[in-house]
């Protein structure tokens, strides 16, 4: 069956898109929006998205994997963000296996061997 | 991690046998999945209990109804935090390059290991050294009915339901700690104590430890000992009979409870894991291993810490240095050797207690009466005077040692916070303080370690 993909922007959509595919094993991607051009204002999202789409087919059969923009640079910086609130994010990129308190932050999403641990783990 | 640090190649193997209930657990040993860290995080949910009573008198308008705990609740919260130290170790691990396989090691050969997961593929490893550390397990009565129907603190923590009304076999820290926050979580709590509390502690605190909880509520039967456990009706939890003889003349007594919590002592995990194999000597009696001061065992590429060690303390932090030190010695030309002496250790029972160097029985064993000089006192927290708690129990002494310039050897508090007092007054013994250092330190006010 192998696995999909949906992209989300914002709290409200994330958790919609979530709750839609309850029951199978759920991935989430949070970086900083992207421009006009494509880029992130966050540079660490930049250099994790690729080392993070190279390791997408260890994910087990049946994920659902959610690319979602969390908002601009302004809205990220503030602490009572949704993000930062409900879903207890700490820093951008951060990428986990939601429902679960198995995360990486930051330059942990860097090292491709920690991706794939978080992706075939139990 | 340490090793790791010293380019060393290093491998894990972590396993978890089941309890005979079937509870497993993660990374990270006893104290973080099924030790300290849960049973912390408990004591502080039967403190918040307390807190949220004392409150009133401070001004606080709770609503009329009583103030009810949801055991499911905070059970779910601790495992959720345990897991997620689980994760961490996992990626820490990852990070560091320590390949981490979640199997059972034993001994096959002269430096040769061999790992069976749980779906039983085995693997053999081969290394230049091997470090054992695998700690203890909880002991069973050996009496009808224990293993089917008893639980112990490595299914406690986990339980996926109110135990109830519950009988703690034991009289250690661990059937006192969990007693005592049970107890605080508003449940009906009996421990049945086989001779005297908190052996190997110093007894007068372990007396006034006991007289308080009672105090309290928690029903102690003395000096008896369970000698069948039957099931009344199933379910979560059900209804277990216990039936106990007593240590002096036959008498028998019988009670009915929800959960019975076996907590009666530990032994090391030293049996199944092939020493005999590579000719590591170890205690028959105990299954505890002999090392020297080094940490090594009688084979000189097998070393081992933590609770298996014989004669050593069975804490955390003193598993944690010791390894970490060993491999300083190893492999970053260090010498530095593990302090074992006035190693602080507290018991979270509900009046915590804390404690370094010699308790009052072994410091007059060792050096003689007349040589120690004891001073005490009781003292009342301010905190506990506005909601007219216990105004004579929390109390705290010294041990001194006359010819050595009252230097003080023990240190001994009774009352809340005791491991954030004790830990400071630690580092002071280890410093040499003597009495008269101590009297000229001023206190802090108002606080109760200024005692």
């Amino acid at each position: 069956m192998g696995w999909e993909e949906k992209h989300v922007r914002g709290y409200p959509e994330f958790v919609q898109t979530a709750q839609r595919y309850h029951g199978r094993p759920i991935f989430a991607l949070f970086c900083g929006d992207k421009d006009a051009e494509g880029r992130s204002w966050c540079p660490d999202c930049v250099t994790a998205e690729p080392v993070v789409r190279k390791e997408l087919h260890n994910m087990p059969d049946g994920s659902v994997f959610i690319y979602c923009l969390v908002g601009d640079r302004a809205y990220w910086k503030d602490p009572n963000n949704e993000f930062r609130k409900n879903l207890k994010l700490t820093g951008v990129p951060t990428l986990l296996k939601y429902g679960t308190p198995q995360k990486l932050v930051e330059e942990e999403c860097f090292k491709a061997e920690l991706v794939r641990m978080l992706f075939t783990e139990d | 991690q340490e090793a790791a640090k010293y380019e060393k190649k290093v491998m894990v193997l972590d396993f978890v046998t089941p309890t005979p209930l079937g509870n497993s657990w993660g990374l990270g040993g006893t104290c973080v999945n099924v030790g300290c860290i849960p049973k912390k995080l408990m004591h502080q949910a039967a403190l918040l209990g307390q807190a949220l009573q004392d409150s009133r008198n401070f001004g606080w308008q709770l609503t009329e109804e009583a103030v009810k705990h949801n055991w499911m609740t905070m059970t779910e919260s601790v495992q959720n935090y345990i897991s997620s130290l689980n994760w961490g170790y996992r990626v820490a691990l990852r990070d560091k390059k320590v390949t981490y396989e979640n199997a059972y090691g034993e001994f096959v050969g002269p430096h040769t290991v061999k790992a069976t997961n749980k779906r039983g593929i085995e693997k053999l490893y081969t290394a230049e050294r091997f470090l054992i550390a695998t700690g203890e397990r909880p002991r069973y009565l050996g009496i009808p009915g224990d293993k089917e129907y008893c639980i112990s603190s490595d299914d406690l923590f986990s339980l996926p339901y109110c135990p109830g009304k519950t009988l703690v076999v034991g009289a250690s820290y661990v059937a006192l700690e969990c007693a005592g926050f049970l107890a605080g979580l508003g449940l009906d709590v009996t421990v049945m104590v086989r001779s005297i509390l908190l052996r190997g502690f110093d007894q007068d605190m372990a007396n006034r430890i006991g007289g308080y909880m009672e105090e309290h509520g928690i029903n102690f039967i003395r000096e008896f000992v369970p000698i069948e456990v039957q099931q009344i009706e199933e379910g979560t939890p059900g209804r277990l009979k216990v039936i106990a003889k007593s240590r002096k003349g036959n008498e028998i007594i019988e009670g009915e409870y929800n959960t019975v919590l076996l907590a009666i002592g530990r032994d090391a995990c030293t049996r199944k894991i092939g020493l005999d194999k590579v000719g590591v000597r170890i205690n028959e009696k105990t299954g505890k291993i002999p090392v020297n001061d080094e940490e090594q065992t009688n084979v000189p590429y097998i070393y081992a810490v933590g609770d298996i060690l014989q004669d050593k303390l069975e804490l955390t932090p003193v598993a944690i240095q010791a390894g970490r030190l060993l491999v300083r010695r190893l492999y970053a030309g260090a010498t530095r050797k593990c302090d074992y002496v006035n190693v602080p250790t507290t018991v979270f029972t509900p009046l915590e207690y804390g404690a370094c160097g010699y308790s009052e029985e072994t410091a007059v064993e060792k050096f003689g009466e007349e040589n120690i000089e004891v001073y005490h006192s009781h003292f009342w927290p301010l905190e506990w005077t506005v909601p007219s708690r216990d105004n004579n129990k929390c109390y705290a002494k010294i041990i001194c040692s006359i010819p050595d310039n009252e230097r003080v050897i023990g240190f001994h508090v009774l009352g809340p916070n005791a491991g954030e007092v004790t830990q400071g007054f630690a580092a002071a013994i280890k410093c040499g303080m003597t009495k008269e250092q101590l009297d000229s330190t001023i206190g802090i006010h108002p606080v109760c370690a200024e005692v």
